[in-house]
């Protein structure tokens, strides 16, 4: 065993150089979360590695910053990872930070009363984790939702597409061919009237299939939404429908939106 | 993790950071405002960091056109996931090069690429002597150069040939006909003196 984890900890240079891969890769990510002297090595080699980057500066291509800038202004950034952990870990500082005095200096004077204040300290953090597990629920769904579109943002393959919604607006697409996901957000879209939705389609040469409802914009934009099942050659379709959609297209496709799902 | 900075306010003179200049405290500023969606921050990672980011990719891939298109996907991907970005666990620096070195791996490793690439390997030449010679003339380049120098003539090879070259550590030990377990050493080892003579904490 102790030769196994000297064997994983030496991986830490080609893993700071991105040259683990597959089953060896996951194994040493494992690793290195439970082994705080593996990460602060693998973050000081990694700063070698970004010695050697700066070293093969480059000239880049022309019209790469302005094309990105552009793509940049039509694409909705992802919120802070909170992640259960870091939550619930916040709150009890914070609540602590708030009732100073249960943790002030006149504890080391009091011994007695410390106890005191640990059963407090226990029944506040029974009382914050009934209060989490309450908001971890209500957010699950949500947050699956998330993962998933965090996936789809991160796959080695994803790519993002924009197109013009014909009756005004864009429409931004991350899709990842390998994971058969797609992830869709618009901006400045027209407003609708009431009882009106947009429902995206993926739409073969042989039939639309349904890929979901755009939420409500806020502040003229609309979340990511994810729609699964992507086949190659597919064409994201946009359509008015009535509150809840349609199974099928019942108006003018106004975004048709061709996703490179191909290699 | 994400953290909340009330007392950071954001410093008026960060547009005046020295061209050339690495900033790199401010571009960790940056990157904070570039989470809040404050896009002319944005522009000023791109002009810092765009580079060495392109470059890096074009080393690994070569192909000017896919070198174009990942960095496109590399920078693009800093404007939204720049929240995930946490100091605590390096630079802001070490954080964008990262995911660039990253996708132009994942890209180099994709299923095809990796079938043409195993093709080609036996006619490719061993491109250690390009990786000094073709670097753009920067600041950072004569230390690293010399630094590179630093190394035993293994540790150098594996280093490039892993870093620059795109290679796992198993294909780099095939390439230079050396076990497993020194290559991993050998890049190891590289790295930890290469970090002593830069002076890189």
């Amino acid at each position: 065993m102790a030769l196994f984890s000297h064997d994983l900890h030496v991986l830490t240079g080609a893993y700071a150089v991105d040259a683990l891969d597959g089953s060896e890769l996951q194994r040493f990510e494992r690793h290195v979360r439970r082994c705080q002297s593996c990460m602060s090595e693998v973050r000081g080699l990694r700063e070698v590695a970004t010695s050697l980057a700066f070293a093969a500066s480059a000239e880049t291509p022309p019209g790469l910053r302005e094309r990105v800038l552009q793509l940049a202004a039509q694409t909705r950034q992802l919120p802070p990872e909170m992640t259960h952990h870091a939550r619930r870990r916040w709150s009890l500082r914070a609540w602590l930070s708030r009732h100073r005095w249960l943790t002030g200096p006149w504890l080391i004077w009091m011994p007695r009363l410390a106890g005191v204040t640990a059963v407090i300290a226990v029944v506040a953090a029974v009382v914050l984790g009934i209060t989490l597990s309450d908001t971890e629920q209500q957010l699950n769904s949500q947050r699956s939702q998330s993962a998933a579109i965090a996936a789809v943002l991160a796959a080695p393959d994803a790519r993002t597409v924009t197109g013009t919604v014909k009756t005004g607006g864009t429409t931004t697409v991350v899709l990842s061919a390998v994971r058969h996901d797609v992830v869709v957000s618009t901006s400045g879209l027209a407003m609708l009237p009431a009882g009106k939705v947009y429902e995206l389609w993926l739409i073969s040469s042989t039939a639309a299939r349904r890929a979901g409802l755009l939420p409500a914009a806020v502040s003229g934009r609309t979340s990511p939404v994810l729609a699964s099942g992507l086949a190659a050659g597919d064409v994201l379709g946009m359509t008015v429908e009535p509150a809840g959609g349609t199974a099928q297209p019942t108006s003018a496709v106004i975004l048709e939106l061709k996703l490179p799902t191909g290699v | 993790m994400w953290r909340m900075d009330h007392t950071d306010p954001d410093p008026p003179g960060l547009a005046s950071v020295p061209p050339g200049g690495r900033g790199e405290h401010d571009l960790d500023r940056l990157l904070r405002r570039v989470a809040r969606g404050d896009q002319q921050a944005f522009e000023m990672v791109y002009d810092q960091l765009a580079k060495p980011a392109y470059g890096v990719i074009r080393r690994v891939l070569r192909d000017p056109a896919q070198s174009e298109e990942v960095a496109q996907e590399v920078l693009l991907e800093v404007w939204r996931t720049a929240s995930r970005f946490d100091p605590a666990q390096g630079r802001a620096a070490t954080w964008v090069l990262t995911i660039a070195h990253r996708r132009a791996i994942d890209r180099v490793r994709s299923v095809t690429a990796a079938a043409e690439r195993e093709q080609k390997t036996a006619d490719v030449p061993v491109p250690h002597d390009e990786v000094v010679d073709a670097v753009e003339a920067r600041l950072d380049r004569e230390r690293v150069q010399r630094c590179l120098g630093g190394l035993t003539d293994i540790q150098r090879e594996s280093l490039t040939l892993a870093y620059y070259g795109g290679y796992t550590y198993r294909q780099v030990a095939a390439l230079l006909g050396v076990t497993l377990a020194a290559i991993k050493t050998r890049i190891r080892d590289g790295l930890i003196r290469m970090r002593d003579c830069l002076g890189v904490s």
